[in-house]
């Protein structure tokens, strides 16, 4: 490392113009990590050359920050990525730029200008709705839900432990067929349940075959910020500002 | 008929990092004539050439050749090119539980359907690998029993200059340069196919014609006393000597400016810029100096202008200057701040490797690099003046002191020395020679900070060792490699020696790894079978150190009665070498003269300050017809 006599660079804060944006992704592009498709988003944003905010210090990043992080094979309908301009922007404006520059299988499917809220959008997910696809498997999701409790082994930190999934589980929300089931589950930094954790329990406790589970498409359909059931749609969300904000 | 792969959820969501296996990337190039044509009629009159990497998709798709040829191979409306990778062995495992044929990333085409399959072989230790993706593809391993509508499998890169250890696995390979070639190659394949694909043999006649390519099948090896003793062409009309190919002018061939971007993250995330090829510098071990010779420029300008476009359409933060030696680009100082200008306020960084370090280096290091700075790095190779004269390593320690010094005052702590251990001609003070340099840097360190009047950070010196392993078409081709056991103990007196300080530390490479790397670099057409045997007994990803088993590779090699002397042992220089019949250009007696000058600890002039007479001027281009 090089010692720098350089006076560290003092964080002042610049404005930011936050346009938050509804993302979809599927096929190929369900494949890859959650930094991955940060990384992704990214360059996509160097493409479109649009005026996003930079993180200060030796290695400035642009400033995005993703609602909840996607896991490896899971498909999107309701994402939401903020995304912080140096200058303000019409959401149309940047829909049009970013969009050429997108890989197949992500869609910005729609952007608003929200200026600089008081709360980062990573903190205000609190829930998650997941539609699950796989032969015969709403019966066997409705029996999960049945049970007062769901243990599963669960790996953290090297230790494996048994936990009870139950208490994140929070319902079931269309289950009129048979091999779809849409269900919400906690999500977010406090409490939060992996579709694939699910899966597993499921298989466990009901009997499902994992081969048919492995075949699963897990597609992430919503996310909700509040305090169950207190809860709304990120986009119909009230967004709440500092005080002295402009 | 063709048909489209489709891997199943479970086995994508079943493998570490699924996202090597489906492509979808910004800049891939999915050919939609190609595609109609191949849905309507099963087939298509366009050439399909698959370009494989024969190692996992991160590192392939780090690699430049592959972008090059990808582009070049798409450029015309009859020839189309698309990607294979190695499947890592999880995914292999799955792959023939299944049945599923290893596969293209952009029509997702089983490998047995094209016409073409394209190798690049960066380094010997991939060898299994091509035989698993053939495997995996359907393809018949051996050449001679590939049937008239099989693939033609061919081969480029470094180590296709040596191709015999291989040679039965191959139609043909690529000698130098593919830009040209590769069409011209192509267009042949084009008849091939409008013809029927009728008669393989005479076709592969035809292919031995074009300048720079080699057909193994032609040449048939003849052995004396367990030596090889030389090749007997099949026909009159197939050539004595290949001669490799290069593109003369840089500045005007294709060049990838809207390269294939990961989705995933690769070895090296970042884009580059191929600013020279050729090495003026001549150091004696180094294959990629001589076979690459003679050194051609790409000028400032066009440099810049690529670099603006490559930045733009991959959306890239960091652009790499790629050649063997940045320093000895004569523009860098253009190129640099050119590219700062293209680049300004778009936060994007240069990545300038092997940067001779002196004043110059240091100011432009900071100036490229938005990134705070690892370390500095040097490689002398020899730890003594004496052994640094015998490979032609233009650099002593003078040079590393005061390049150090000004690192030192500039505020760096952090230095790494890479080094060869077991080079023609070392002795045991060679290798505490290593140790001495380290120690002299360390005091050299605190000396610094003396005179500055500091009280210093504890310095970071990393000593690293590499095993010298001799390599065709370099002045130590003829040279015995060290054995193992002579590895391992230089290996533990360099370690007993650097132990003094605890400011230093040291790494070393796998000595098993680099043993049979050495046997395969110089190794004829008797391993071929033992590469098989190999790759059967499960052999694969070998050039990775927990793939790698050394005890099973050499019960195989026993088996076959392939002893280490016999590739890896020293050579007379009278004998002739299963590389002969090749021609790089430099001169096999240019070799030899360089050998004795080793021997003489006789430095030769680098190719700017005088022409060696190496005979790479017979390309008619680069530096050898330079003003000096």
């Amino acid at each position: 490392m090089r010692n720098d006599n350089v006076e560290m660079h003092k964080k002042e804060h610049l404005p930011q113009f936050i346009l938050r944006t509804r993302f979809t992704r599927r096929g190929p592009l369900s494949f890859i990590g959650h930094l991955d498709l940060m990384k992704v988003i990214e360059r996509a944003v160097r493409r479109a050359d649009l005026p996003i905010l930079h993180t200060q210090g030796y290695n400035p990043r642009p400033v995005m920050v993703f609602a909840l992080p996607l896991g490896v094979g899971i498909d999107t309908t309701g994402d939401y990525v903020d995304v912080a301009m140096s200058v303000p922007m019409e959401a149309d404006e940047f829909l049009d730029r970013i969009r050429p520059q997108l890989p197949q299988g992500l869609e910005f499917i729609s952007a608003r200008q929200i200026g600089e809220p008081k709360d980062s959008i990573m903190s205000i997910v609190s829930a998650a709705a997941y539609s699950l696809e796989a032969p015969g498997i709403t019966q066997k999701i409705l029996d999960l839900f049945s049970l007062e409790k769901v243990e599963t082994q669960k790996k953290s930190k090297g230790k494996i432990k048994t936990v009870d999934i139950r208490p994140l589980m929070i319902k079931p929300l269309t289950t009129s067929t048979p091999d779809r089931a849409d269900i919400m589950v906690y999500a977010g930094s406090e409490k939060n349940l992996r579709p694939d954790v699910l899966l597993a329990a499921l298989c466990e406790q009901t009997g499902y075959g994992k081969d048919k589970a492995d075949e699963c498409i897990v597609t992430r359909t919503a996310l909700y910020g509040g305090t169950y059931p207190d809860i709304k749609e990120l986009s119909e969300l009230e967004i709440k500002y500092k005080e002295n904000n402009i | 008929m063709h048909r489209e792969i489709v891997v199943p959820r479970s086995v994508l969501m079943s493998v570490e990092s699924p996202g090597r296996y489906v492509g979808g990337e910004i800049n891939q190039i999915i050919r939609e004539d190609i595609v109609r044509e191949l849905r309507e009629k099963g087939g298509c009159s366009a050439v399909r050439t698959a370009f494989c990497f024969p190692d996992v998709y991160e590192i392939g798709m780090s690699n430049l050749a592959l972008q090059i040829l990808y582009k070049v191979l798409n450029s015309e409306e009859w020839t189309s090119c698309e990607r294979a990778f190695a499947p890592w062995p999880d995914m292999d495992k799955l792959m023939r539980e299944k049945d599923i044929p290893l596969y293209s990333m952009e029509t997702r085409s089983p490998l047995y359907e094209f016409d073409v399959v394209a190798f690049t072989l960066g380094y010997e230790m991939c060898f299994t690998n091509v035989l698993q993706m053939l495997d995996l593809g359907k393809i018949p391993f051996l050449s001679r029993d590939r049937k008239d509508d099989d693939p033609i499998v061919v081969c480029g890169g470094p180590v296709a200059y040596n191709i015999e250890p291989m040679a039965d696995y191959f139609d043909a390979a690529f000698m130098g340069e593919g830009e040209e070639v590769d069409l011209e190659f192509t267009r042949l394949i084009k008849e091939y196919k409008d013809n029927g694909k009728k008669d393989r043999q005479a076709l592969l006649r035809r292919i031995a014609k074009i300048e720079g390519m080699y057909v193994p099948s032609l040449y048939e090896p003849q052995y004396e006393n367990g030596r090889f003793k030389r090749f007997i062409r099949k026909y009159d009309d197939v050539p004595e000597k290949i001669r490799k190919r290069i593109i003369t002018d840089l500045d005007n061939v294709i060049f990838p400016t809207a390269p294939v971007v990961p989705n995933n993250s690769v070895v090296h995330d970042r884009a580059y810029l191929e600013i020279f090829r050729g090495c003026i510098r001549g150091c004696r071990f180094c294959q990629a100096g001589y076979i690459t010779r003679p050194v051609r420029e790409k000028s400032a300008d066009v440099l810049i202008d690529q670099g603006r476009c490559i930045e733009r359409s991959t959306g890239y933060d960091e652009l790499g200057m790629l050649s063997l030696s940045t320093s000895d680009y004569t523009g860098l100082s253009k190129l640099t701040d050119g590219l700062l200008e293209a680049f300004e306020d778009r936060h994007t960084s240069l990545s300038l490797p092997s940067l001779r370090i002196d004043n110059f280096a240091l100011e432009l290091m900071d100036k490229v690099s938005r990134t705070r700075k690892t370390g500095l790095t040097f490689a002398p190779e020899a730890g003594t003046q004496r052994l640094r004269d015998v490979i032609n390593k233009g650099i002593c320690e003078d040079d590393i002191m005061s390049a150090l010094k000004l690192a030192f005052d500039g505020g760096w702590s952090t230095v790494k020395l890479y080094f060869m251990l077991g080079l023609p001609t070392e002795t045991d003070e060679d290798v505490e020679g290593i140790a001495d340099l380290a120690l002299k840097i360390e005091d050299l360190y605190y000396q610094c900070a003396r005179e500055r009047g500091e009280k210093p950070r504890r310095p970071e010196i990393t000593v690293s060792t590499s095993m010298f392993i001799p390599k065709p078409f370099t002045a130590f081709q003829w040279e015995g490699q060290n054995t193992a056991e002579d590895f391992l103990r230089k290996q533990a007196l360099l370690k007993s020696k650097v132990k003094k300080s605890r400011n230093i530390r040291y790494i070393w490479h796998d000595v098993e790894t680099s043993c049979f790397e050495g046997i395969l670099a110089r190794g004829d057409r008797r391993l071929c079978p033992a590469m098989l045997d190999g790759y059967k007994a499960g052999m694969i990803f070998d050039a990775w150190d927990d793939n790698f088993d050394y005890e099973k590779w050499m019960q195989i090699l026993d088996k076959h009665g392939i002893t280490w002397e016999m590739f890896a042992g020293a050579i007379d220089p009278s004998e002739e070498l299963p590389w002969d019949h090749i021609d790089v250009g430099v001169t096999r007696s240019f070799f030899l003269k360089e050998r004795e000058n080793a021997y003489k600890e006789t430095v030769t002039p680098n190719c700017r300050e005088k022409c060696a007479g190496c005979g790479a001027a017979c390309f008619k281009t680069g530096v050898c017809f330079e003003k000096r």
